[in-house]
């Protein structure tokens, strides 16, 4: 049976490509495939670095990340322990692209969340899990394989620039990691977390401000706390102050720039932080910057007091602090075997007022020349209440020549002069004497006499009268108001009016009759007709014209019409026209003339038959009367007036002293107020009366 | 006709196979046709005596299944993530898993299905494929048995990549938890479908061809 296999030998034999089946493609193209898939991630692998970190809680190899902003470069593939166990070893597989860039500079954190005062940070974290952040610069300078991890987050975070300097806590100033650095309420920088510094005897933290208000840092700004708040009474009233709810929480940091002219700073300055405001400011006076010039004060007093630390101050400024101090015993030099106080200073030549830049000779031979005219050195009093000391740099009058002393060795010393310590340990005696003084006890004493006796009065039987004592008052002004005179007063007022009423009608009627009489009419045809007359007799009279003149003033007047007037101007004016007439020249006037002065005559006789002046004169005096009438009456007005005024003073000031809201003062309060409007009522009606008493009369 | 096969083989003393008899069948239609006859008349099917070609073909589909194999095992078949955290499984990991927390049970389910199944077809195929050309421990029939074996088992292998499926599409909530289907299962899939293209493609004729070489 070997022939069919080699029939199917010798038929498969034909080709190689017939014999092989085509499926085997499936095989090879997978096994392609495979190889290429694996090339290709193989060549697409990046690097793998390690980072050491002190510990590696929540990081897990195969799932925590690199991120560098936020986005995923690289996975944590292994997790394991340095040689000895002393840190964790991360090894993280890097994005290719990215390996370049993790050069040196590089820096790694672990993110995890975080929550403080200022905010919540990290909160992603909570559902994914911690992850790597890294952070480096844009330029690839070479993977570098190996890298140490940082415990916290830089400050400065990606894409951020900023100036980057130290702070010193002095005093009770605190640091606080993330603590807020605040320029005019701006937050404009951060610290970061605060470690020990030097020999621990400060807190030290690193702290960023951020660009563009990096520029705001100089040599001169100085940094405070404004953590908390302030609160202060003073003649200003009471004042609370806090920055910001934030700074109130977790403290803040603001600054200023003390000083105008600082220099730029670098990375790295150290500044301090002061407790406060005042403290900052202060400070410009105690920085230990510049040269120094060193002098020293030998005192004749041994006085306790000044301390190593006391300031020098000169003309009112600090120029300087005294650095130490200690007894000297010279006899060769001071002729005595006392012993003196030797008072080394150090002083800042810039704050003497010399230009920048001052070395410690010229500030020396400045001093030197200012002794010459007589600076001296004596001790002051810094404080009444510690008797704390400070030396202060006088200028003397009339000083005794004095020079600063060089010697070979050590600080020249400057001459001083009796110290001023006496008058003010005098003064204060005086002032405590005189606070002693003070009749304090008396006046407590008297206090208390006093409000004894007001409480006893308060309790008297007298004061507790005090409604009585109201509701006969009340019943006093209703007295008043009910009494006859006040209720007759309206009735005396109608009468008055009446009357005045009746003298008006007479007066009015007197008018009328004159306007009926048409005596003005006909006066004014009599002017008119003498006018004509005298034009015609022209110019050969000179008195004619003044006539003219009188009699037109008198049309004038008679137009305008007080009566009386017009009737002594109508004689005058007669007069003048009888003597005119009576005069030579007169003879020659016309007849008409004549007729028209006759028959003026005669409207004034007329006016004068018909009893018109008399009746108008008696009428006025009528009416004079009836005015004094009232005036009288409105005298006896303003002394009511006063009397219920003063009825309702002393009722207002019975129930001020009585005070309290209980009914009856509430009725006897609006009783005296409807009292106060009656009486105003008829002081107004008073006054309106002096002033005008005609218009009463007149009906206006 | 395997089963008409089976019952002819378990009543006659020895098979005779249709090659012996000068036939050959059409695996289409079954007719049986004289041997050397090309294509068959019925069908229009092409007639072979054996596939020539059946060996190839099983070993090409079974290396592919192989390779697709290893990654199923290597690369993770579920990715769970919960709230706080995300997992990914391979199917013996996750085997492990649950052994270790106790549900030995259906990790046993899980090995079984997952890597005993495919691996014990994988060396089933090939031991029929090779046994073909060589003499073997079994008689043609319990190969025979083993071929209708793994062609039975075939079909429930994609145990598996249905319960992944299941699970992925039942557990989608979103933030608090879902679980998607890995890479593996779309690889064990594959390795599935061609183990089964491997078996099928195995001329189950050939079995029988040893015991007449055997016989003589
Ligand atoms: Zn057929």
């Amino acid at each position: 049976m070997t022939t069919p296999p080699d029939i199917q030998i010798t038929t498969a034999r034909r080709s190689i490509l017939q014999r092989l089946s085509i499926v085997w493609l499936i095989p090879v193209t997978t096994l392609l495939i495979a190889l290429g898939v694996a090339w290709q991630s193989y060549s697409d692998r990046g690097p793998l670095i390690e980072i050491t970190f002190e510990s590696a809680s929540g990081i897990k190899a195969g799932e925590t990340v690199l991120r560098y902003r936020d986005v995923n470069v690289g996975i944590v593939e292994a997790v394991g322990f340095s040689p000895f166990l002393q840190e964790v070893h991360v090894s993280v597989r890097l994005d290719k692209t990215i390996a370049p860039f993790v050069d040196d500079d590089a820096e790694f954190w672990v993110v995890r969340p975080v929550v403080t005062a200022q905010g919540v940070s990290g909160l992603d974290t909570v559902l994914s899990g911690v992850f790597i952040e890294g952070l480096w610069n844009k330029t690839p300078s070479g993977l570098v394989a190996s890298h140490v991890g940082l415990a916290d987050a830089p400050l400065l975070r990606v894409g951020e620039t900023g100036l980057q300097v130290v702070m010193r806590a002095q005093g009770s100033a605190v640091l606080g990691e993330g603590t807020p650095i605040l320029f005019k309420g701006i937050k404009v920088g951060q610290l970061g977390k605060p470690r020990l510094g030097g020999n621990g005897s400060e807190a030290v933290a690193d702290a960023i401000i951020y660009a563009p208000h990096d520029k705001l840092i100089s040599s001169s700004t100085r940094f405070w706390d404004i953590s908390g708040f302030s609160f202060k009474i003073g003649s200003g009233g009471a004042e609370l102050d806090f920055s910001s709810l934030a700074s109130l929480i977790s403290g803040g940091i603001t600054f200023e720039n003390i000083l105008s002219g600082g220099e730029q700073v670098t990375n790295g300055t150290q500044f301090a932080i002061y407790p406060d405001e005042a403290a900052a400011r202060a400070s410009i006076f105690s920085d230990s910057s510049g040269p120094t010039l060193e002098l020293a004060v030998v005192f004749d007093e041994n006085v306790s007091g000044l301390s190593a630390g006391s300031n020098v101050e000169y003309a009112g400024v600090q120029i300087g602090e005294v650095t130490s101090l200690r007894g000297i015993y010279d006899e060769v030099q001071f002729g005595d075997s006392r012993v003196r106080l030797l008072v080394a200073m150090e002083i800042r030549p810039e704050r003497l007022g010399l230009a920048e830049g001052t070395t410690p000779d010229s500030a020396l031979a400045f001093i030197t020349d200012r002794v010459a005219e007589g600076l001296r050195a004596r001790l002051a009093t810094a404080s009444i209440l510690t008797g704390g000391l400070k030396v202060e740099l006088v200028q003397v009058v009339d000083a005794p020549p004095a020079m600063v002393f060089v010697p070979d060795e050590g600080m020249p010393i400057l001459p001083s002069t009796a110290n001023n310590i006496q008058d003010v340990a005098a003064t204060a005696q005086g002032v405590l004497q005189r606070i002693n003084d003070l009749p304090i006890e008396e006046l407590l004493g008297s206090a208390i006499v006093f409000l004894d006796d007001a409480s006893a009065l308060v309790a008297s039987s007298d004061v507790q009268s005090v409604p009585g004592e109201i509701a006969g008052l009340i019943a006093d002004a209703r007295g008043v108001i009910g009494s006859e005179d006040v209720q007759k007063l309206p009735a005396n007022l109608n009468a008055l009016l009446a009357e005045l009423q009746g003298t008006t009608t007479d007066l009015r009627r007197i008018l009328d009759q004159i306007e009926q009489a048409d005596t003005v009419a006909r006066l004014l045809a009599a002017i008119d007709a003498a006018s004509a007359a005298s034009k015609d007799v022209g110019d050969a009279f000179v008195g004619v014209p003044d006539l003219m003149e009188q009699l037109s003033a008198l049309t004038q007047t008679a137009s305008a019409l007080p009566l009386e007037k017009l009737v002594t101007d109508i004689t005058t004016i007669v007069n003048t026209a009888n003597d005119l007439l009576a005069s030579e020249g007169a003879m020659a006037l016309p007849e008409a003339l004549s007729s028209a002065l006759a028959e003026v005559d005669g409207v004034l006789a007329e006016l004068r038959a018909g009893g018109v002046v008399e009746n108008a004169n008696r009428t006025f005096a009528s009416t004079a009367d009836a005015a004094d009438a009232v005036a009288a009456a409105s005298e006896g007005l303003p002394a009511l007036v006063a009397r219920i005024e003063a009825l309702i003073d002393q009722a207002s000031t019975t129930l001020a002293d009585f005070s309290g809201s209980s009914e009856i003062n509430r009725d006897v309060r609006s009783a005296l107020r409807e009292i106060e409007a009656a009486a105003s009522a008829v002081a107004s009606l008073s006054r309106a009366l002096e002033r005008r008493p005609n218009s009463i009369i007149l009906g206006r | 006709m395997q089963l008409v096969d089976m019952e002819f083989a378990r009543s006659a003393e020895h098979v005779i196979t249709a090659r012996d008899a000068g036939l050959v069948a059409c695996r289409r239609c079954a007719r049986v046709w004289p041997m050397g006859t090309a294509i068959c008349a019925r069908c229009g099917s092409q007639l072979h005596s054996r596939d020539p070609k059946s060996l190839q073909r099983v070993w090409a589909l079974w290396v592919a299944g192989l390779m697709f194999y290893i990654p199923a095992n290597l690369y993770p078949m579920l990715q769970t993530r919960t709230l706080f955290d995300s997992s990914e499984s391979t199917i013996i990991g996750g085997a492990i898993e649950l052994a270790q927390s106790g549900s030995i049970g259906i990790a046993i389910v899980i090995l079984v299905a997952s890597v005993l199944i495919p691996v014990g077809k994988f060396m089933a195929i090939a031991f029929l494929a090779l046994s073909v050309r060589r003499r073997g421990l079994l008689t043609p029939r319990q190969r025979h048995a083993l071929y209708e074996i793994v062609e039975y088992v075939g079909r429930w292998s994609m145990v598996d990549v249905f319960v992944v499926a299941i699970l992925s599409s039942l557990v989608q909530l979103s933030v608090v938890a879902s679980i998607n289907p890995g890479p593996a299962s779309l690889t064990f899939a594959i390795s599935v479908v061609f183990t089964m293209m491997s078996a099928q493609s195995l001329d189950s004729r050939l079995i029988w061809d040893e015991i007449t070489d055997l016989k003589e």
